[in-house]
């Protein structure tokens, strides 16, 4: 699918912390090997026991709309004809205590809600510093829920 | 601490619009400072501490050249964030003074935002790819504090049944105190409550009015012991407590459900509170950042002055608007009405109320209390009190 903002906006520099969540076309969240805490954004230790052994794990797909706004200011030329969008907190099924940021397509911004549920597609894109492909998580409402 | 440093002179340059200085951003710093050494009576070569936070275009050691200090002995700028460290910049001062490491400590912020990048602008942000720390955001549109903090209002209005009036209330009560400023760029601008409404949308729940403006401009404040003061012109104004800080695991601003939505502030409530010995209902007038007006609301529910339940209740029907308000609060109009030198000119205004100098000045005055910005970890406050 193109980009809900546009296939020339802004994509993710890949790092070895951000490269899984870009790319693997699931939702990945960092799991600890040790003590089985779920994290995210990932980083280098874990936070509940300071273990180094952190993996990323793919998750159900499916989560719940957190928070939501609709942005109707353009804070770059390039969104002005993406106004109003609406950007979204999801919190992630299978990760406790994880959120994620992302958009929810598929429907007018103002239609997204506190507490609606959500499942994740993918925005196709290449990276052009190393032509990775990308698959960038979004959201989109679960048809009756 | 406990009134073992003093602010003995505050100091600013004209308030202007976004890209209204003449001045160089270097120069307005100049300015604020030069001031606040007249307003205390002190010779610039006297000075030998130099704080300020998220400054990294006034260096310390340029403005101690440029001003001719005689030495230069401290100086400091927290982490992360920005206005959040408005009171901290107090913390270092205080901590700089009590220890003995200098004698005369300046705490300023210099902001030319029509010189340099406008602090909500993302536009700096969109030069190639988003780096790891944006990249969680910045590909889906959410890169702005306007937009992060109107996620955490959303849900906040959402889980209390806070309404749009109560936003509302904070922008007009920095309004209504601004007219009384001849300092204020929005002096001669009363807002209604009308034109709040009508004002567009930048990012729901937030319109033009619940967002801060974007200024050029200087504040400085000079911190000493009550000993130096004594021998100074400046009335001395004690510094009783100070917080800097955040509570466990919300250093990141990736809204992860644990605090999700907070504003960081409980732990800097607590701190100030048992430090200095008072409640949040002993405070007399009160200087809370408005970065936005929903995080204003927050940080009051955080920091202990109402329950969220009750905030409707506290900030409305004219509870905060003037010098006999219930709580006198952000009597110059604050970073929304006065002018947005990152909240440096709240914590002035703060210390005008005990020297009784306020252009909205609240009665007998013993507490006056600055908080730092919400939403932007670490938080910050300082206490001010009366003069022994």
């Amino acid at each position: 699918m193109s980009r809900y903002l546009g296939d020339d906006w802004v994509l993710p520099a890949l790092t070895p912390r951000n490269t899984p969540y870009f790319t693997a076309g699931s939702i990945q969240i960092q799991f600890c090997r040790e003590c089985g805490h779920a994290q995210h954004p990932p980083d280098d230790v874990c936070y509940a026991c300071q273990g180094a052994k952190l993996e990323f794990r793919a998750m159900p797909g499916t989560g719940r709309v957190e928070s939501a706004v609709v942005v109707h200011h353009a804070v770059h030329p390039a969104l002005a004809t993406r106004v109003p969008y609406v950007v979204a907190i999801v919190s992630v099924d299978g990760a406790p205590g994880c959120s994620v940021q992302g958009n929810v397509v598929g429907c007018a911004p103002e239609a997204v809600a506190i507490g609606q549920k959500l499942r994740a597609v993918f925005e196709e894109a290449t990276d052009p510093a190393t032509g990775t492909r990308l698959r960038i998580p979004q959201w989109e409402r679960v048809p009756g829920a | 601490m406990q009134g073992r440093a003093v602010v003995v002179g505050v100091g600013e340059s004209v308030y202007y619009k976004h890209g209204g200085s003449p001045d160089s951003e270097f120069q307005l710093a100049c300015t604020a400072i030069r001031n606040a050494a007249a307003d205390a009576g002190l010779e610039l070569s006297q000075l030998d501490g130099l704080i300020s936070y998220m400054d990294h275009r006034n260096s310390p050691l340029r403005l101690a050249a440029a001003l001719g200090f005689d030495e230069l002995r401290w100086s400091a700028t927290p982490w992360a964030g920005g206005g959040n460290n408005s009171s901290a910049a107090l913390q270092f001062a205080d901590a700089a003074v009590c220890g003995g490491y200098a004698n005369y400590v300046v705490a300023f912020r210099a902001l030319a935002q029509g010189q340099f990048q406008r602090l909500g602008s993302g536009a700096g942000l969109l030069a190639g790819a988003a780096p790891e720390g944006l990249s969680w955001g910045l590909p889906y549109g959410l890169m702005t504090p306007a937009q992060e903090c109107a996620l955490q209002t959303k849900r906040w209005m959402h889980d209390h049944g806070v309404s749009q009036e109560a936003l509302a209330s904070i922008s007009l009560a920095c309004y209504a105190n601004a007219q009384r400023n001849p300092r204020a760029v929005r002096h001669g601008k009363p807002l209604t409550r009308e034109a709040y409404h009508a004002s567009r949308w930048i990012v729901e729940p937030f319109h033009l009015y619940d967002c801060c403006m974007e200024n050029d401009g200087a504040a400085a404040l000079i911190v000493t012991t009550p000993e130096r003061a004594r021998d100074l012109r400046g009335k001395p104004v004690p510094i009783l407590a100070t917080a800097q800080g955040l509570g466990p695991d919300i250093g990141l601003p990736s809204f992860q459900p644990r605090w999700f939505p907070g504003m960081y502030y409980e732990n800097v409530g607590r701190t100030i509170w048992q430090r200095a010995g008072v409640r949040p209902g002993d405070i007399d007038v009160l200087q809370l950042y408005e970065n936005f007006t929903g995080p204003v609301l927050m940080a009051l529910c955080e920091i202990g002055f109402c329950k969220p339940e009750e905030v409707e209740a506290f900030v409305g029907g004219g509870a905060l608007e003037g010098p006999d308000a219930r709580l006198p609060f952000n009597t110059s109009g604050g970073n929304i009405a006065e002018a947005y030198i990152h909240g440096l000119e709240m914590v002035i205004e703060a210390v005008r109320q005990l020297r009784g100098e306020s252009t909205c000045q609240a009665r007998e005055v013993e507490l006056s209390l600055a908080v730092g910005g919400p939403g932007y970890a670490p938080g910050s406050a300082v206490l001010f009190g009366p003069a022994a």
